[in-house]
Order: structure tokens, then C-alpha cells, then sequence
């Protein structure tokens, strides 16, 4: 291949005369940088103060990319230059004497199949070795997907610890609640719901899931695991944050619009003798979002 | 340079005593430890090609070097551990609540670190106007077909390279467990679970357990600080290298040929010039840094699993995945007790036939368009209508599911109901992409028919 | 003289203790449902009723007792007829839309007026007293990010629901109508009890809504709405468009030849 040439190209047509370049911009741009630079470091001696420290910065940096662009501009070469550009795949000797160099190893393997399927199967089995300290990455995945946060006498609390009973939340109200000793488990929060006398239409079988027009429900999406915070008492929906999952809460929190295509499941709710709310059993289905195998 | 030896006459003549040039000295000093005075002769003749939007790439590199710069400084203070502290520092509203040492370092770092906290956003600027360069960079070198033969292997690292960058910028901002990206980490796992057969086993291994995982953050530090920081180093090298390799592509025009470059020497110009943009991108990051405020996790709190805000949002490069999550009508595929969740459609085989067809657009356009010579000569995008018009829809595809990410605050700010934000997105989703795909496609037409073309 | 009361000494000293029984008496009517002790006041009752009669009939009924327009205000109490008649989302001006704050219709007299009459037609939630001075901002953020946040947003700037609702911005709200709208549920809002959140927490929560989110710590700089990444994302393409394109042009074409 042969050196790449740099040769003047033809010179561009003669500009309408202008006054000679001067450093005058450049100059004063790298003066205006180094006194943004010390009033920067005075600013940083004298305690900082977030606004003034990204504007000197700023200019302190913008001064010399300023100053170093309109010296080019005004003082160095601008060209334009031209070089050769030879053809990216090299020529057919070239290829051809690298072919012998190569083909050689390729008639190898050819005739040592036996050799190369044996060092094929090491490296395998010593990436299949590598694999397993990955393995400790984590645990199996399994009890901790399905196991419902609420067990059958769990009392309800809230995020400070403290019971509830059914008188705390008043009509249209809602609070969120958690199993009593696992107020910092990711999927345990749950809503408990006051509705209207006649709102709530339990689905079959769940006719005595309420207490007192009190209803229960996890609080995790069943679309993408977000918490469902969003209450609109006057219509009684429950509306999801991140992709706007709604779901009725008369009817078994079902789900009315987006992407989320299970219900909420729900926390049968009965009382203790003292009066303070606990699981009647644990959730009608499995919390949060779905996964290959959840359903078996 | 001819200048020097005048100069030199010219202050002898003026009675200045001369001073011996420097750059001889200099130039044998390294020349007799690394040789290659031919090499650095040849380097320094090479020719760029002189027009502004081939300079995006390097306003991404630049974006690169200013967040390994403040990255670095961030991670001198920041500590990845999700053990519970009670906060203590100055900030009056938080102090007595309990949160994680990560979330307890930044606030301490925002608030009690000196320039921390404009630290911080440059860095959090500095990841956004990363991105946006690229996708920039990416929209010019697919509009000018400058992907083709034999620069495959370089667009190829160039998605690579946008890929890994989303993937960093997300790890980057959740690692400060706060309740809007610890919100997005949920939704992250969420999908990760969704996929079929092995979902539930990447996502125990990738967290370290179920949700959350006692490893999470210490995991994403390790990935957004270390692993692929170094691998974006090393494909920005190999991609640079590449580039000098093909020499640049140039547009068409008066004394351009597929044989030459036409432009200007590298040294000095092009270096002045790319050294002054560098400085340029940085005084632009370090204006944002300190005036416009980001990710002020001080308001959005600690990271509670069972709270969330309303404007939940990931940054702007994974809102359009976000978008297609909310768009995505409630299918769920459930049969023989199994379930390929919703999550899965828009979370994982969307973005995969997206970037399938990224990575292997330059030989599906050599296949369809019967064209696989080598090409330096870009096209102007009306030069290749089916190509815009396909791009175009593309990007408008990507665009209205953006807009769909943003759903509730467009909800908010103009006064429409979200549910109907989300079906009229649904439809102009399905419909604009084609229409946008063929008025541009045919706009190329008319145009190089004006031009008699 | 020493040794015994003077006639005139006993009779002041029964005044006295007759006055506080009196006072005690009235402070703990004035602490039930009722409304406070100006709900008993007739006369205010009666003229809210007037202007009862003129402004409010059509939608909720010539004894508010409601129509198909507006819900019974029966039991509503003093403080949702305060809370809708401060922030002036009540008169409605269009009805079936969610009702927004607008400058009030009427002035405080005559509010106070309708609030008495409200409060008279059955025992509902008082006007509260909220006292931000002796609150707790840190519980109060605690609470809000827990319970507020959700519709409202963490910084206070209202958020969306669903079919054309939304959680309306606080950055307006008094402390005064904090509370009420946490003790009365307006609109799509839900209640919340003085049993869910005491009235020492609802002064806190008022305290962090009226403190940090109206005076918030900007001090990273323009806060660009306060809505996260959305407007982030925007300024940084516009930024990057404007200013960066504009130096990468000036670079290639600012050549003096």
C-alpha cells in the first residue's frame, strides 16, 4: 500500500477581505477562565455554595475551550487537506500468503478430530467449572416467592409496630399494614380498606373475608411489583403509581385498566379477643408479580 | 512550520539573542526510547473530515471522560452497604430516620461534603447528555449509511456501547436507594422474573435472594463503578482504533472521492479543536451542575418497599421501555400452570427485537439493497428514501413510547385523563410510526426530484 | 376586719368559680362534633342559612340533604364546609368536573356563616386547630412520604388519577386545610382518622407540607417543576441541542480564512 499523501488541496475562493485575526478573543478568554478558576477556589476556601461553584467552573472551563477553539480558528492551519484513502481489503497476494500461513493449522484440525473434539470438550467442561461460582451468587429461588407474608392469626400492624383494630380507620379511610413481625419484608405490605355499607361484593366464598366494611389486600402489584397507593375512596379504585394499574376494590380488587392482569390478592381479616384485627388465613393468591412457574 | 525559521531571522535581525527551537530536543528525546518518528509523522498528517454532526461521537466521549472524572471523586465518599443507620447530618428534615448507609452517604455527600452535591449532578447531567449523544451519534451514522461496509464491526460496538451505557446509567442512580430508584429496581426485578424458564433463578442469583437481596447495591457498585466502566473503556478504544483504521467517512462533494479523505490535518487544527470541545462539553456539564437542580433524593426519601410517589420515573434513556410497560394492554399468557408474565412482552422480547435488529442492521440493508461494497462516501439521508422513511419510523416508534413513559405527568400538566393518555397513545403508537415512516420516505423523493436528481 | 369573708368577697369568689364552670362547661361542648362553640351561635346559623339558601339549594338540596347534582352535606361537619369554601372550590363552577381551588366566592364572614349552618345540620369533624410551631417536621415527612406521596407526590406537586382525576399541588394549602382534607376525604381523597393519624401527626404532616415542600431546599439549583426525571430528560436534550449543537457549528464554520 502505498504512504498516504497530504498535499494543499485548491485553494478555496479569496473571502471578501477581513480585518487581519487577532488574539484578542482567545486572550481574553483565557483570562476570563483563570479568574473564574481563583474566585472558584476562593468560593471553595470560604465554604462553597452549590451555584456559584458550577458557574465558575463553568467558565473557567468554557474560557479555555473558547480561547483554544478561536485560536485555532483564527491562527492555525485551516486546510483543507487531502489524503489518499486506499481500499480497506488488502490485495490478493497479500491475502494469498496469509492463506498459506493459516491454511496449514486448518489441515491440523482436520486430521487431529479426535484431539481437537477432546480440547473442544476441556475448555467446555472448564467454562461449565466456571460457572458454578456464579452459583453462589443466590439462594434457589423458591419458598420466599410463594409463601404468603400473612399466616392465619398474624396480627396486623403498622409500620411502627402498633395493632389495629377496626374502629382505627374511619369510613373511606385506608391505612397500610403489615404481618407483626415482618414490618421490613418486601412483599408484606398491605392495605386495609373501610368501605361504604354495601359497597364491598365479595367474591364467592369470601363472604366473611370483612370486618366491620373493612377489606384487606396486598399492597404489591401484581403487575410489576410496585405499592398500589393511589386510594380514590369516591369511586373506589386502586390506582398503581408506575403504570397505572387500576383495580375495584368492591370487586375483589380486580383489575379495571393497564397492564396488570391479576387481581389484587386478598387478606382474609378476622379479630382476636381483644379486638385487634388478624389474618383469617393467609392471602387467596400469590403476591406481587407473576413468574414462570407461580402458578404450580 | 515555515514560521519558525522567519521568526528566528527576524528577531536576529531585531538584535534578540535566538533561542535554540525546543522541538528538535524534544522530538529525538522520545524518538530514542520509542522510535516510530515515521508513525507519529503519519498520525499527525492524517486528515478529518470538517462538518458538525461528525463531532457527536466525540461529544459522548467527552460526556465519558467528565463521568469516570466526577465518578471517581463520588466514589471516595459513597458506601454501597444496605445496613441501617439513623441520619444525623445537617439535613434538619431527615435527621432521626432510619435508612440504608448508601442512601445516608449521598445525602451526607449532597449536603455535608463541600461541592458534593454539584459534584453529584454533574455527574447525574453528565450521564443524561451521555446518552442523548449517543442516540444522536447513533441517528447520524444511520441516516448517513455510514454503518455500511467495512464499518459493520464498528457500528456493531457502537450499540454494544448503548447498551452498556443505559445499563450503567440505570445501575448509577439506583444505587442511592432512594423511593424513586428503589422504585425502579422492583419494577427491574419484575422483569427479570417475567422471563420464561429462568427468570426466577436469574433474578435470586443477580439480587442474591428474593427482593431485595442483602447484595443488591453492593452488586450494582461493583457493576457501575468497575466491570462496565472498563468495558465501555475498552470498546471506546477499539472503536476509536477502528475509526482511524477506515479513516472517517466523509459527505459527498466538490473534490471528494471514495479513494481520499478531505478535510483537515489533524495536528494542530483538528486537535485544537477537539481539545477545545472537550472543555466546551465539560463548562456545559458544570453549568447544569450547579443551575439546574437533579435528582433531589433529599424529597423523594429512603427507600421504603412498600411507599411510591406519584411521577415515578426511570431516567430519560429507559423511558421508553418504561412507556411500553404502561401501553401494554393486560395480556398474560397462562397455560399447563405456567405463566409468561405481562412484564415479559414490553420488558424483555420488545428491547431484544429492537437491538436484534440494531446489531444486524447494516447486513439486512446489504442484503435487501443488494449493496455490500465499501463505502466512505456517506449518503445524505435523501439519497436513500427506504432507509430514512424506515429509520424515521423507528424513531418515532421509540419516541411516542417515551412519551408514554411520561403518561401521568402529560396527564397533569395539560389536564387530560391518564387513561385516555394511554389509549391515544396505544393508537398513535400503531399508526404514527408507519404514516411518519412514509411522508419521510417520500418527502426524499420530492426533494431530490426539486433538486432534479 | 379579720376572721371572717366579707359578703362581698364571697359573692365575687362564687361569680368567679360560676364563670369557670361555665367557661369549662362551654370549652368541652366546644370540643365535641358539633361544630365549636360559634356553631351554636343562632344567629351566625341563621345567616348562613340564607346564604345557604342562595348559593348552595340546587345541588344539595333545600336542607342539604342532597340531589343527584351534589351529595348530602348532613354530618359532613364544620370542616369539609370550611375546607371546600376556603379554598373556594366550592360554589362548584362546573359541575361533574373535579372541583379545584379558586379564589374563594365568598368572604370570611360569610364563610364562616355557611360553616356554622353545615355544621349545625348534623355532628361531624370540627374545624381543627393546627399548631405547626410545636410539630415535628422529620415525623411529618415520615408520614407524608408513607401516606401522601402517593397521589400527591414527594414533593407536593399533585399527581394523577384515574378518568380525568387528579391529587391536587399543596403548595398552596394552609395547615388549616391540610388537616381538613385529611379528616374529611374531599373529592377522590380518602379519610384519614384521627384514630389512623393522630392529631399531633396531622399537625406534623401540616407542618411538612406548609414548611419543606412550600419552602422547599432547592439548593442544587432550579428545580425544573420538581417532577424528576421528565423535565430532566427535556433539559437535557434541549441543552444538548441548543448549546451543544450550536458550539459544534461554531467549531466547524468559525474558520477566519
Amino acid at each position: 500500500m502505498s504512504e498516504p499523501t497530504v498535499g494543499a488541496a485548491p485553494p478555496p475562493e479569496p473571502k471578501p477581505s477581513r480585518r487581519p485575526p487577532t488574539t484578542r478573543l482567545p486572550a481574553a478568554a483565557f483570562l476570563l477562565s483563570i479568574i473564574a478558576a481563583l474566585a472558584l477556589a476562593i468560593v471553595y476556601w470560604q465554604g462553597g455554595q452549590p451555584q456559584a461553584e458550577g458557574i465558575l467552573l463553568s467558565v473557567a472551563l468554557g474560557g479555555i475551550g473558547v480561547g483554544v477553539i478561536a485560536w485555532a480558528h483564527r491562527f492555525l492551519p485551516p486546510g483543507p487537506d487531502v489524503e489518499e484513502r486506499p481500499l480497506t481489503a488488502s490485495s490478493d497476494e497479500e491475502l494469498e500468503r496469509l492463506d498459506r500461513e493459516l491454511i496449514g493449522s486448518e489441515e491440523e484440525i482436520g486430521r487431529r478430530r479426535v484431539l481437537v473434539r477432546l480440547f473442544g470438550a476441556a475448555l467446555g467442561a472448564l467454562g461449565l467449572a466456571a460457572l458454578f461460582p456464579l452459583r453462589s451468587l443466590g439462594p434457589r429461588p423458591g419458598r420466599g416467592l410463594r409463601t404468603s407474608p400473612f399466616t392465619s392469626g398474624d396480627h396486623l400492624v403498622t409500620e411502627q409496630g402498633e395493632r389495629v383494630r377496626p374502629g382505627d380507620i374511619a369510613a373511606d379511610g385506608v391505612i397500610t399494614v403489615f404481618p407483626e413481625h415482618k414490618v421490613s419484608d418486601a412483599d408484606a405490605s398491605t392495605l386495609l380498606i373501610h368501605l361504604r355499607p354495601g359497597q364491598n361484593r365479595p367474591r364467592p366464598g369470601r363472604d366473611d373475608w370483612s370486618v366491620d366494611q373493612l377489606v384487606a389486600y396486598s399492597k404489591i402489584c401484581t403487575h410489576a411489583g410496585c405499592p398500589v397507593g393511589l386510594y380514590q375512596a369516591q369511586r373506589g379504585l386502586l390506582l398503581c403509581p408506575c403504570h397505572q394499574s387500576t383495580f375495584e376494590v368492591a370487586d375483589g380488587c380486580r383489575p379495571v385498566f393497564g397492564p396488570a392482569a391479576r387481581s389484587l390478592p386478598q387478606l382474609p381479616l378476622d379479630t382476636d379477643d381483644g379486638g385487634y384485627l388478624i389474618a383469617g388465613g393467609p392471602f387467596s393468591g400469590p403476591v406481587g408479580p407473576a413468574f414462570w412457574d407461580q402458578l404450580r | 512550520m515555515a514560521a519558525a525559521p522567519d521568526a528566528a531571522e527576524a528577531a536576529e535581525e531585531a538584535g534578540h539573542r535566538v533561542k535554540p527551537p525546543l522541538t528538535p530536543k524534544l522530538v529525538r528525546w522520545f524518538d530514542r526510547r520509542l522510535g516510530g518518528a515515521r508513525l507519529a509523522r503519519k498520525t499527525l498528517d492524517k486528515v478529518f473530515p470538517d462538518h458538525w454532526s461528525f463531532l457527536l461521537g466525540e461529544v459522548s466521549l467527552y460526556c465519558f471522560v467528565v463521568l469516570v472524572l466526577t465518578g471517581t471523586y463520588l466514589a471516595l465518599f459513597f458506601s454501597p452497604s444496605q445496613a441501617t443507620v439513623t441520619y444525623s447530618g445537617s439535613y434538619g428534615p431527615l435527621r432521626g430516620v432510619e435508612m440504608s448507609e448508601a442512601y445516608n452517604s449521598a445525602i451526607r455527600l449532597s449536603f455535608d461534603v463541600r461541592a458534593g452535591l454539584v459534584m453529584r449532578q454533574i455527574h447525574h447531567w453528565a450521564a443524561l447528555l451521555f446518552l442523548a449523544a449517543i442516540v444522536a451519534h447513533l441517528a447520524r451514522i444511520f441516516f448517513t449509511g455510514a454503518f455500511r461496509r467495512p464499518r459493520e464491526l464498528n457500528w456493531m460496538i457502537g450499540v454494544t456501547m448503548l447498551v452498556l451505557a443505559m445499563v450503567n446509567g440505570f445501575a448509577g442512580y439506583s444505587l442511592l436507594d432512594d423511593q424513586l430508584s428503589g422504585t425502579g429496581l422492583r419494577v427491574a426485578n419484575a422483569i427479570i422474573l417475567s422471563i420464561p424458564v429462568v427468570g426466577t433463578w436469574v433474578s435470586s442469583l443477580a439480587f442474591g435472594g428474593p427482593y431485595p437481596g442483602p447484595d443488591m447495591l453492593q452488586r450494582l457498585f461493583v457493576a457501575h463503578v468497575l466491570l462496565i466502566p472498563a468495558l465501555l473503556g475498552i470498546l471506546i478504544a477499539v472503536h476509536l482504533a477502528l475509526v482511524v483504521r477506515h479513516k472517517h467517512t466523509q459527505f459527498p462533494g466538490p473534490g471528494r472521492r471514495e479513494d481520499n479523505v478531505y478535510g483537515q490535518r489533524f495536528w494542530p487544527t483538528y486537535t485544537a479543536k477537539a481539545g477545545g470541545l472537550f472543555f466546551l462539553v465539560a463548562a456545559v456539564l458544570a453549568a447544569l451542575g450547579g443551575l439546574a437542580q437533579i435528582n433531589a433524593i433529599w424529597v423523594s426519601g429512603p427507600y421504603r418497599p412498600a411507599d411510591a410517589s406519584s411521577a415515578s420515573q426511570p431516567d430519560w434513556y429507559m423511558g421508553w421501555a418504561d412507556g411500553g410497560l404502561r401501553l401494554m394492554p393486560p395480556w398474560e399468557i397462562r397455560a399447563f400452570g405456567f405463566t409468561v408474565p405481562n412484564p415479559f412482552f414490553p420488558g424483555v422480547l420488545l428491547p431484544s427485537v429492537v437491538f436484534g435488529i440494531l446489531y444486524l442492521w447494516p447486513f439486512i440493508e446489504a442484503r435487501f439493497a443488494h449493496d455490500d461494497v465499501e463505502h466512505h462516501l456517506l449518503d445524505r439521508p435523501r439519497d436513500h428514501a427506504v432507509r430514512t422513511g424506515i429509520g424515521v419510523a423507528a424513531f418515532t416508534f421509540i419516541a411516542i413510547m417515551l412519551l408514554a413513559g411520561s403518561s401521568d405527568v402529560i396527564a397533569t400538566t395539560f389536564g387530560i385523563s391518564v387513561n385516555a393518555v394511554i389509549w391515544i397513545l396505544r393508537t398513535v403508537l400503531l399508526v404514527a410510526p408507519p404514516i411518519a415512516g412514509l411522508v419521510a420516505a417520500r418527502l426524499c423523493v420530492e426533494v431530490r426530484r426539486g433538486e432534479g436528481g | 376586719m379579720t376572721g371572717r369573708l366579707r359578703p362581698g368577697a364571697v359573692g365575687f369568689g362564687a361569680l368567679v368559680a360560676l364563670a369557670a364552670v361555665a367557661f369549662a362547661i362551654s370549652y368541652a361542648h366546644a370540643q365535641d362534633a358539633g361544630g365549636g362553640a360559634r356553631a351554636r351561635d343562632p344567629a351566625l346559623v341563621e345567616r348562613g342559612r340564607v346564604l345557604f339558601q342562595t348559593g348552595c339549594t340546587s345541588c344539595h338540596g333545600v336542607e342539604g340533604q342532597g340531589t343527584d347534582q351534589g351529595p348530602s352535606l348532613v354530618g359532613v361537619g364544620a370542616a369539609a364546609a370550611d375546607f371546600q369554601l376556603r379554598t373556594g372550590r366550592m360554589p362548584l363552577a362546573v359541575s361533574g368536573k373535579q372541583a379545584v381551588r379558586k379564589p374563594p366566592a365568598y368572604d370570611d364572614a360569610q364563610i364562616d356563616a355557611l360553616v356554622a349552618y353545615v355544621a349545625s345540620l348534623g355532628p361531624g369533624p370540627a374545624v381543627p386547630d393546627v399548631d405547626v410551631g410545636q410539630a415535628d417536621v422529620v415525623t411529618g415527612g415520615q408520614l407524608y412520604r408513607a401516606n401522601c406521596a402517593a397521589c400527591h407526590n414527594a414533593a407536593g406537586t399533585g399527581g394523577a388519577l384515574s378518568y380525568g382525576h387528579n391529587a391536587p399541588s399543596l403548595l398552596q394549602a394552609t395547615p388549616v386545610e391540610v388537616v381538613e382534607a385529611m379528616r374529611t376525604g374531599p373529592g377522590q381523597m380518602p379519610v384519614f382518622g384521627p384514630d389512623a393519624i393522630s392529631d399531633e401527626e396531622a399537625a406534623d404532616i401540616a407542618r411538612y407540607v406548609t414548611g419543606e415542600l412550600q419552602h422547599p431546599d432547592d439548593r442544587g439549583g432550579f428545580p425544573l417543576g420538581a417532577t424528576g426525571p421528565v423535565p430532566e430528560g427535556f433539559v437535557a436534550w434541549i441543552v444538548g441541542i441548543v448549546v451543544v449543537g450550536g458550539a459544534l457549528r461554531w467549531i466547524v464554520r468559525g474558520h477566519h480564512v
